[in-house]
Order: structure tokens, then sequence, then C-alpha cells
């Protein structure tokens, strides 16, 4: 009952087998062993799995693999190659997208469960918003569809010390 | 977890179990093949080892709670040791590699083992060089590793190569295990002993700076292990299915379609039931096909959450914990000329992590058995899983990883999916990884019992309260079983419920107390599966107890006529307490005058207040400061801004501190404003995120935070305790704007209604 998929994911091309409608999520941890995001509710309720979707936030617990078919998908793992990219380099050529070294700047991962999506959704509003404020910061991570993106050690305000951190790194 | 990251190729197979073929100590090394599962914590080399490049290595069966301990820990080390805290790897958690145990909660504990291991590390060092150089130990000096003395030196590494340092550690205390009576004992682990020299805090190079978090790096490139990515060889993937309320027994299990789902196979033993499958999403969909069709008895013993608060007032509750004098307070009460009363109550809450449970176990046909895991008390753990297997504790092996945060409900080593684990392991001869479900974890996991408290103060004539009397009733919060061997009726630990006065009291001059505790086994206990399984969770017992204690001085504040700080202030003698008030007080603005604000507020806008609360806990002094807006029209409270305000003797890293302040007081905030468990006759019903609501990043105040350090007074805990002094500086703020007293927490629409409707 398996299918096969064609995926490109952090700009590699795979090609999977997985029953069709087996979320996003489950492949590229399992499959293609790309631990980033993590199972957080399995609803769309809380963001912990959250990957880019041709750039847009997804979530991969629901999302079924068919759907990122012929589309490009990002984890954590591929964002440095995406700000390369955005630099003109090569694949290879950064080790850390300036959201990752503004959350290590800032210290904000906690037990860090949640912070991949949060990396993740903060990508997606730095793309929108080059230079965010406090209250367009707190809009885009609270008040996005589907869900707000929910960290149970509280680390919110240093989320958006990092955010405006990276921002002031990406317009520099 | 060890440093380098667990991987597969770093699995090496001897003897028919697995074990990560690091950190072995060198005085352990007497044959590859031998299996160790445990280490002597008389003997140095169990705790430290010097590599030749003069880096260090310290195991600690402690771990990471997310709040930083293992970055605190290095510091400590290093410091003792004179190096840089960047020499330092921590081996964390794995019973098998790391000799002392204990609470990761208990941060003061395990920081005080590593640091008077380094301590005696040091001064054998000293002796070893003294020797090398020939200089005498006053004569030498030490800077990043390196010992000078007589005009020579020499590394760490190279005092130590080619010879091993033979130092015995004098240690107490006893590794955790189940005893006769099914008590869970020794979860304090070995504590070191004695009183090694110690560096001056005057003389700090390393704590008092804000090293890096170490785990931070692999955290957000996505290259940390955590305990959901172990994969084992031939591993299965088990979904639960779980009984259909809290006191079901099973009557059949539902079909499994094998067309469907080839790979899949149900298991089950008593009233554990679970479908396996070499594929994830196999077991997740055969497990939901499965879940339907399975009959359960039905079982409807519990209250309601709606009725907690009447079932716990119409309980008949035994003697309570007790502390204080009750005939003193008796009759001062009794003469005072004024006295204020009141009742407050907190519905249950829980712990919440935006992971839910994941457990991996591989039981052997010998009885070797290895758990990975995110539990945070791997020897409370260990004694458990042996217990539930009846296997002795040497078969066991925990070996620890990073997982989303526990916030208390693993300090005993229980509660989790190692219990599923083991046992579906030895059923079907495989490991097996257990990933609990959200609405599982929030439906199954243990929970923060809730409670009501009677509360009464009598005042003199001048305003000063002259006697508390307080009385709080709650179920109890120590049940650590593993609930997947409650559920397939194996060996399970107990704990004998009780009441625990859990508050450390403030208010010195307060001369009469006296503090009642009554406790009670779980709500529904007598069901199949335990009914709701109270458990600690961070700040546990004092949480609520001081926040009863709070609210009632904030009462007798208003009952006064005097300034809730300056009301404190008079009634302790702790210049600590004193010190942070006035230095938090400053920093918020606070305009001395008492609540509720006197000023009419007009038309449908928002009503506005400040508020105070403090809390005293492990040697860490904290003052908040709420500034809320009620919205009458909707009973939205919005909590606009907090200073919180922290003295814990000597801060060990400001930066660190500062995000734990802030993000502890997050959780507080969330408590004082949304969580609610809400239960039926049967189960728990806020199974999800839409359910169970926690604060978000926009309801997020702005928060700003006082350190005061200090020289002279030891290390305080700096992360914990943020939660506690939320809510009842929000309740007070509450107050302020609007003249009502809130007796309740959470302040959710409804109830914020409710009480403005008067």
């Amino acid at each position: 009952m398996a299918a096969e998929f064609t995926l490109t994911v952090n700009g590699v091309k795979h090609v999977v087998s997985a029953a069709p409608g087996t979320p996003l999520l489950f492949v590229l941890r399992n499959e293609l062993k790309l631990t980033g995001p993590r199972l957080g509710c399995g609803l769309a309720q809380c963001g912990a799995c959250s990957v880019l979707v041709d750039g847009k936030e997804v979530r991969a617990c629901v999302a079924p693999v068919s759907a990122a078919v012929g589309k490009r998908v990002t984890t954590i793992e591929g964002l440095p190659d995406v700000w390369a990219a955005q630099r003109g380099l090569r694949a290879g050529e950064v080790a850390l997208h300036p959201v990752q070294q503004a959350w290590i700047d800032e210290q904000v991962p906690q037990c860090g469960y949640c912070q991949s999506g949060m990396m993740i959704a903060a990508v997606q509003l730095l793309a929108k918003i080059p230079n965010p404020t406090v209250a367009q910061i707190k809009d885009a991570f609270t008040n996005t569809p589907p869900s707000p993106h929910l960290c149970r050690c509280g680390t919110y305000a240093a989320i958006i010390d990092a955010v405006q951190r990276a921002a002031r790194m990406m317009t520099a | 977890m060890t440093t380098p990251g667990l991987t597969r190729r770093g699995f090496v197979k001897v003897g028919g179990a697995l074990f990560v073929s690091l950190g072995i100590p060198s005085g352990f090394s007497a044959s590859a093949a031998e299996i160790r599962t445990s280490l002597d914590p008389a003997l140095l080399a169990s705790w430290l080892e010097i590599r030749s490049d003069s880096t260090i290595l310290m195991r600690t069966g402690r771990t990471e709670t997310g709040t930083g301990m293992s970055g605190f820990y290095a510091q400590m080390i290093a410091e003792e040791l004179c190096v840089r805290p960047e020499a330092i790897a921590l081996i964390l958690g794995d019973t098998d590699k790391t000799p002392d145990g204990g609470y990761s909660a208990g941060f003061l504990t395990g920081a005080e083992n590593v640091r008077k291991v380094a301590a005696y590390t040091y001064q054998a060092l000293l002796g070893l060089a003294a020797a090398r150089l020939g200089v005498s130990v006053s004569d030498l000096a030490v800077s990043d590793g390196v010992v000078s003395g007589g005009g020579k030196s020499v590394s760490y590494g190279s005092l130590v190569r080619g010879q091993q340092l033979d130092l015995k550690i004098p240690v107490s205390g006893k590794a955790a295990r189940v005893d006769a009576s099914g008590s869970i004992v020794g979860l304090d682990g070995f504590t070191v002993t004695g009183e090694p020299p110690m560096k001056p805090m005057s003389q700090y190079k390393v704590i008092g700076t804000s090293y890096p978090m170490p785990g931070t790096p692999s955290k957000v490139t996505g290259k940390m292990q955590w305990s959901c990515d172990v994969a084992l060889p031939g591993m299965l993937h088990a979904r639960m299915v779980r009984p259909a309320t809290l006191g079901s027994t099973l009557i059949s299990v539902g079909e499994l379609d094998k067309k469907r789902f080839p790979g899949a196979e149900v298991v089950k033993k008593g009233n554990l039931v679970a479908v396996v499958s070499p594929d994830e999403w196999e077991a997740v969909g055969a497990a939901r096909m499965v879940a339907p069709g399975t009959k359960w008895t039905s079982w409807s013993g519990l209250p309601g959450s709606e009725n907690l608060t009447k079932f716990l007032r119409e309980y008949k509750w035994d003697a309570p914990a007790s502390r204080g004098n009750e005939a003193d307070v008796t009759a001062a009460l009794a003469s005072a000329p004024k006295t204020v009363s009141a009742s407050y109550e907190q519905p249950y809450i829980r712990h919440a992590p935006i992971g839910p449970y994941v457990a991996v176990a591989d039981v052997r046909s010998d009885g070797a058995v290895t758990v990975w895991t995110h539990s945070s008390n791997s020897q409370g753990l260990r004694a458990q899983v042996a217990n539930t297997l009846s296997v002795p504790v040497e078969k066991v092996v925990i070996r620890w990883l990073e997982h989303a945060g526990q916030y208390g409900r693993a300090t005993f080593g229980g509660d989790g999916a190692e219990g599923d684990a083991v046992i579906l392991s030895q059923l079907t001869g495989k490991p097996v990884r257990v990933q609990w479900t959200l609405e599982e974890d929030m439906a199954w996991s243990s929970v923060s019992p809730g409670w009501v408290a009677d509360m009464k103060a009598g005042l003199d004539a001048s305003g000063r309260v002259t006697a508390v009397h307080s009385a709080s009733y709650s179920p109890h919060m120590f049940d650590a079983r593993l609930l997947g061997a409650i559920l397939a009726g194996m060996p399970c630990s107990t704990s004998k419920p009780g009441g625990w006065v859990a508050t450390v009291w403030p208010y010195d001059k307060i001369q009469n107390r006296l503090e009642q505790a009554y406790g009670m086994a779980n709500i529904g206990a007598e069901s199949a599966t335990g009914g709701l399984r109270g458990n600690i969770m961070r700040t546990p017992g004092q949480r609520g107890q001081n926040f009863a204690l709070e609210a009632l001085m904030n009462e007798a504040a208003a009952a006064a006529g005097a300034d809730p700080i300056q009301f404190r202030i008079d009634h302790t003698t702790d210049q600590r307490l004193i010190d942070v008030l006035n230095a938090t007080a400053k920093a918020a603005g606070w305009e001395a005058r008492p609540s509720p604000r006197l000023l009419k507020q007009t038309g449908t806008g928002p009503m506005t207040g400040r508020g105070v609360g403090i809390i005293v806990r492990s040697n860490g002094y904290w003052a908040g400061i709420a500034e809320v807006a009620v919205t009458p029209g909707t009973g939205a409270v919005q909590v606009t801004k907090f200073t919180i305000g922290l003295e814990c003797g000597k801060i060990i890293n400001p930066r660190q501190l500062d995000r734990c302040m802030k993000s502890g007081l997050v959780m507080g905030l969330s408590e004082a404003l949304k969580e609610e468990v809400t239960f039926g006759a049967g189960k728990v019903t806020s199974t999800d995120w839409s359910r169970y609501k926690i604060l978000t990043m926009e309801e997020t105040p702005e928060i700003k935070v006082v350190q005061i350090s200090r020289d002279d007074k030891g290390f305080g805990t700096g992360g914990e305790a943020a939660n506690a002094v939320g809510p009842p500086a929000v309740a007070a703020a509450f107050f302020d704007a609007t003249g009502v007293q809130p007796r309740r927490i959470p302040l959710t629409p409804a109830y914020v209604t409710t009480l403005l409707k008067g």
C-alpha cells in the first residue's frame, strides 16, 4: 500500500516510500532522519513540528507527505543553506542562519523542545517583515493560523529579543 | 546523556546488552566484555576523569531540566579546579556511567556534590604537582589547568598521564530502591560529605559570569539527540489504547484488520493494551482502528471538576500535618480587635510539556534491561523498573537524554512511558519505543492537585498581624507510579498520602502561627488506575500554600489601610527579604499607598492596578510586582507589566538567571490567568491545547528583572520559584484595580465576570 514520493528537503532530492496520508513529520524524522522538527500535539495546535514548504510555515504533524511533493521543504537543519542562498553563497558555506545565531546569542532555549518550530516561524516572519516591532512579533507567533506557537518553559521574552537581533543581523 | 551525542555507530553490542562505548572510567576497564551497571560513588574515578589534554569529564546522575543545570555545574567544577568552563564535559543521568543518582530538581545538592568532588580533586592535584615540581603546595599557583611553582609548570594532563588518582570520595546515602513495603527510598541519591577547602567567593573568576549554556548550539541546529530520537535496530513503535475511563477494566480488544495493517500486532497484559509495528505511522493507524472497538467497563467515581471545592469541603479529613502553636494562635485570634478571614482555592493543574512522554526499552531474555528516557531521576526510575519487572536493580540500565521539560513530574523517576515500554519489550522480545499522544498525556499523566485553604489573621489596634492560622486541604502529590505497571497489574511503588506543610515562613514578626495541611489519597484512588494521580509540580506544595498566605497578607494590608509592600516589611526582620522588596519596588516605580486604588474608575475602559507577592524558597528571596488591566465587560485580565526581583546568594550566571526568571514567571502567569484541568465523572476532559489553555506570547507582559547577588549567603536556587511569585502578585493587582478580592485562580473571563457582578 505504500507509494513512492519524490521530495526536495533542504535542497536534496529524496525518493521515499510511505503510506499515503503519512504526515510529513513521520517521513522527515523516521525516513530522512531529520530530527529537528518534533512531535508535539499532533493536532496542529502547538507548532513544535513546523517546517517551511516553499517558504511558508506548515505543521508537519498533520500535513500529508503528498502535499510536499514538488515543493521545497526546509527544516532547521537546512536553514544555514537558505541563508547562504540569500547571500549568493554556496550550500555549506555558512554554518548558521542568523535566526539560529540569534537564538544562541540570546540564549533562547530552556528545554528547547518547541524551538525548532519557533525558529521556522521567525524565518517566515522576517521574510515578510524585515524589522518587526514587538507587537508584530507577538501577533505573528500568536495569531498566525492554525494556532499560537506554544512554549511551556515560557521563553517568549527571549524569542522576542532573538527575532529582533536576527532582524538586525539580516538587514545589516 | 553523553556530550558527544548518541549515534547508532556509538552502540556496541556486547554480551547481550547495549552500551555506549564512551566514558567508561579507567578504573573499570578490566574487561571490555564486562557490563558495568553502576559505579562506586566512593571512588574518584567514578566521578571525574582528567584527560591528557587537561580537559575534564565529570559524571553525575543529575540531569538537565532546561534551566541550565549543565552550565551551572560546569561553572562550579571549573571554578574549584581553576580551569575554563569550556574544559568541562559532563555525562548526565546514565545509571551505568554516573555514581550519585538523586533528584534533578535538587540543584543545590547536586551542585554541592560536583563542587566538592572538584575541590577534593584539586587538593590531590596540588599534592601531585608539589611532588613533581619539588616545591611546597603553598608555593603553587594554578591557572587554566596549569600548575606553576619554583619557576616550573606542569599541566593537569601531564600530571595525571599514566597514573590514576587513587582518591576516595567520602559519601553518604544509598542508591534508590523500592523497599519491602513498596516505598521508593533513596531518591536523594548519594551525598558527597566532608569539608574540602573551597575557593573563596571573592576569588571567583567563572561563577558570576554569563557562561553560555553548553547545549544551546545543538538545540538550535537540530544536532541534539533527544530521547524521542532513539532508534534501535529491530525496534517496534507502540501506540497505547487507554481505558475508557480512569476506572475502566478491559472487556475485549477491538479487531485489527491485518490486510490494512499487515505489520501491526495487538499486545496486551491486564488493562495495558497497545498496538506495535515496525512502522510508526502504521502503529498510529492500527491503534486508531483498534481503539473504538475495544470494550471497557464503565466507571464514574470522580466528583467532576465543577464540584471539586464541594468535594474537598465534604471530605472527612484525617488529622493534618501541623506546624506552629495551636493554643497561642487560638488565644491571639480570640483577643485580636480585628480579624481577617478568607478561603482560597485552585483547581487541578498540570505540567503539560510540549513534548508528550516517550521512552524506548530493550528487555532481554536474560533479564538485562536498558531504558532510554528523559526521566528526572534515573536511579529512581531504575528502582521502579526493577521492581515492576522483579529483577535486581543491577540488571537495569537507564540512559538519559534531553527532552521536553518535566517541571517536576518525573522527580521521583516515575509517571512516564517507561512502564509501558519495558512491559511491551518484555512481551514482544524486541526493543519497543512508546510515544504517548498529547491527548493521552493530558488524560493519563499525573497532575498537580487542586486545593482549598482557610486563612485567618488577627490584627492589633495598630494594624499589625499578631496571629495567622492557615489550613489547606488537598489530595497528595507523591504518586510516583508508572502507569504501565498499574495497568498491567505488575508491582508498583507506593507512597503514603498525607498533608505537607510546605511554606517557608517569611514573616518572623508574626510570632503566633499555626499552619495545617490536610492530605488525602488521590481522588478516585480506588479505581483500577489509581484515579487522578497527584504529583509534585514546580515549587510543589509551597506554590499553593504561599499563594494563600500572600493573599491573606494582601487582605490584611487592605484591612489595615497599609501599603502592601510596607506592610510586608513591617512583618519581617529578614533584611534579605526587605532588600529584595525595596529593590523590586524601586525598579517598578512603586508608589506607596494602600490597595485598592481610590480613584473612581469610570466608563467601560480597562481598570488598572498593581500588586505585590513574595516567596522565600531554597535560599532565594523573590518579590514580584504585577500591573494589570481588567476589562469589566469581557472579564479579560491582561498583565501589562511585571517586575520580578530575586536575591539568591551568589548568582552563578546572570544571563541564564535572567532567562529563567522571565520564563518561569510566564509559567506562573499562565497559572494565574488560564490553567485548569477539567474532568467529568470518569475521565479528564481538558486533553488538548484548546481545552487546557496556557499563556501565549501575545499575553506575555513586558518583564523587568532585578537581580541581587551577594557573597556571604552561599548559593540559592534561582530558577524554580519564579512561577510561584506571579499568581499572588496578579491577584493583588486585580484587587487593586477592582476593589474585589479574587479568592480563586485562574482569573478566567468567566470567573472575573461573575466576581465583578458581585
